[in-house]
């Protein structure tokens, strides 16, 4: 009897064994497809390993579409045309794109698996986005959640973006952390200093890169981001400017008045920058040296709890009751805001009612 | 109950250092369906549904969203204050969207109880009933939920 059941035992584990070596062998067989080419714009081809994401792909080849989950399906910032190849839409990529762009051959890039040769079209600016290897040389404190980061990148290597644009940094496993991610954060530097960027990042409660920012990184440590992206960059025109920002969203700001001091300019600005508290305000000298440098810039801090002990002799409460004295042709303003969406919100829906444009009010939401 | 494939990949996801650090389980070993359950039957015993709880919750945040530097007093008793940080987060569960990495901090004046709770939390009680593993950084206790928000 107990031969019997041990041969049974013996013939299905045998036959268990063939089965799953069998099925090892298939799915190499069945997942092998080769060398594969995607078509750029009809301007590039480049061949990839079949069997990963177009993300994946367009990434080791070092094309970089944006992407804030990671290639999960769940931020739909992957887009691109996929006119060939590529199979039929997903259902998990459905919830993101419109009828407009489902008739236009709009994919989510994360989702495209790329089987056999394939077509794309992707905007001509993605090009310039690059991965770049940098050192850090400097961390400021600027307040107590927000430091300064100034990264130095490879010799030789330079950057070429536009004051208000972004940059994806990725971080390296620390603690807990088994695998690197990457998060989105403006350059506050300069785009005439192209051998460095500065990034000012603020500590998010349970958030991974600005914790390994805040807590891991050292001058002289190795670290790696893309970029640079967005649509979020100062107008070349002889418009007045009202920038707005709060927070983390000085960054942007910032490269852009460097720039123009680089540049010069005539044109006419106010900065306002909305905090609660003294202790949420920082670089307040270098944003009011800047007086001396343009003919007509206002810098114009606004301060919504300042305690009497505080002893501010500054604006209070909102920024936006004081838009209207800085305000001389609505029509003739261009409006930069980079902060909280509550605040760009309230800050579009003033400008609009002074009569400014929604053309020319250009934001950074936080994204 | 044993977990499911889908419900492992959704517990790889929540372990810290995945998506945030600490990770939404905390130091509960139930598993994420146990976790679910004993919520749902306090929620039950209390005679509110999670989606009520997170519409609730959400009308309340979307009031703080709106004045965005201030905290604000909503129907006399609440005072609601959400700070909102750069960058998104997808839920862990699988869903389609991303969520904005926001904080909200709601105190009820008349009996004292502050919860806090993020853009994320409110749909992870809406849509899964999950009010995140005893010990994680953002875990609501159904029952001080439901005192803070009803009572």
């Amino acid at each position: 009897m107990l031969s019997i059941i041990l041969k049974d035992i013996g013939v299905i584990t045998g036959v268990s064994g063939i089965l799953a070596i069998l099925l090892v062998i298939a799915e190499r067989w069945l997942n092998n497809y080769g060398d594969c080419k995607i078509n750029v714009n009809d301007k590039r081809e480049l061949t990839v390993r079949g069997g990963s994401s177009l993300l994946n792909s367009l990434s080791e080849a070092q094309v970089f579409l944006p992407s804030a989950c990671g290639g999960r399906g769940s931020c739909g910032a992957c887009k691109c045309k996929v006119l060939e190849g590529g199979g039929p839409v997903l259902p998990t990529e459905k919830p993101f794109l419109s009828e407009a762009e489902l008739a236009d051959h709009v994919r989510l890039s994360c989702q495209v698996k790329v089987k056999s040769d394939v077509s794309i079209v992707i905007p001509e600016s993605i090009f310039n986005i690059r991965e770049f290897k940098s050192v850090v040389t400097e961390i400021i404190d600027y307040t107590y959640d927000i430091k300064g980061f100034t990264f130095e990148l490879e010799p030789g290597e330079t950057i070429d973006f536009q004051a208000g644009q972004y940059v994806q940094l990725i971080s390296e496993p620390y603690a807990k952390v088994k695998q690197g991610v990457t998060r989105a954060y403006s350059i506050s530097s300069k785009p005439d200093t192209n051998n460095a960027i500065q990034l000012i990042i603020r500590l998010v409660p349970e958030g991974i890169c600005s914790t390994w920012a805040h807590t891991q990184l050292k001058v002289g440590d190795k670290v790696r981001f893309t970029g640079p992206y967005g649509d979020f960059y100062l107008r070349d025109t002889d418009a007045d400017i009202l920038f707005v920002a709060g927070g983390s969203g000085k960054a942007p700001i910032k490269s852009m008045l460097e720039h123009l001091a680089v540049t010069g300019t005539n044109r006419k600005m106010t900065y306002f920058f909305g905090a609660r508290t003294p202790k949420d305000l920082y670089l307040t000298e270098e944003m009011e040296s800047f007086e001396k440098v343009f003919d007509d810039f206002a810098y114009v801090p606004v301060l919504s709890h300042a305690e009497p002990s505080d002893n501010w002799k500054g604006k209070t409460g909102f920024v936006m009751p004081f838009f209207k004295d800085a305000i001389r042709d609505p029509k003739n303003t261009e409006a930069y805001l980079c902060g909280s969406p509550g605040m760009i919100g309230a800050v579009t829906k003033s400008l609009t009612e002074l009569g400014v444009p929604k053309e020319k009010i250009y934001f950074d939401s936080f994204g | 109950m044993k977990p499911t494939g889908k419900e492992l990949k959704t517990m790889q996801r929540m372990q810290p250092g995945v998506q945030t650090l600490s990770g939404f389980l905390g130091d509960d070993t139930r598993p994420l369906n146990e976790i679910i359950q004993d919520d749902s039957v306090v929620l039950d015993k209390l005679g509110r549904s999670r989606e009520e709880i997170a519409k609730r919750m959400e009308s309340l945040t979307q009031a703080s969203w709106d004045s965005y530097l201030e905290g604000i007093l909503v129907e006399g008793k609440y005072q609601v204050q959400t700070e909102v940080y750069r960058g998104r987060m997808p839920c862990p569960f699988g869903h389609p969207g991303i969520y904005r990495k926001a904080v909200t901090t709601l105190t009820n004046q008349e009996n004292g109880i502050t919860v806090v709770w993020t853009s994320l939390s409110m749909h992870m009680i809406g849509a899964h009933g999950f009010f995140e593993g005893r010990g994680s950084a953002y875990r609501l206790e159904p029952e001080t939920l439901i005192k803070a928000l009803f009572d």
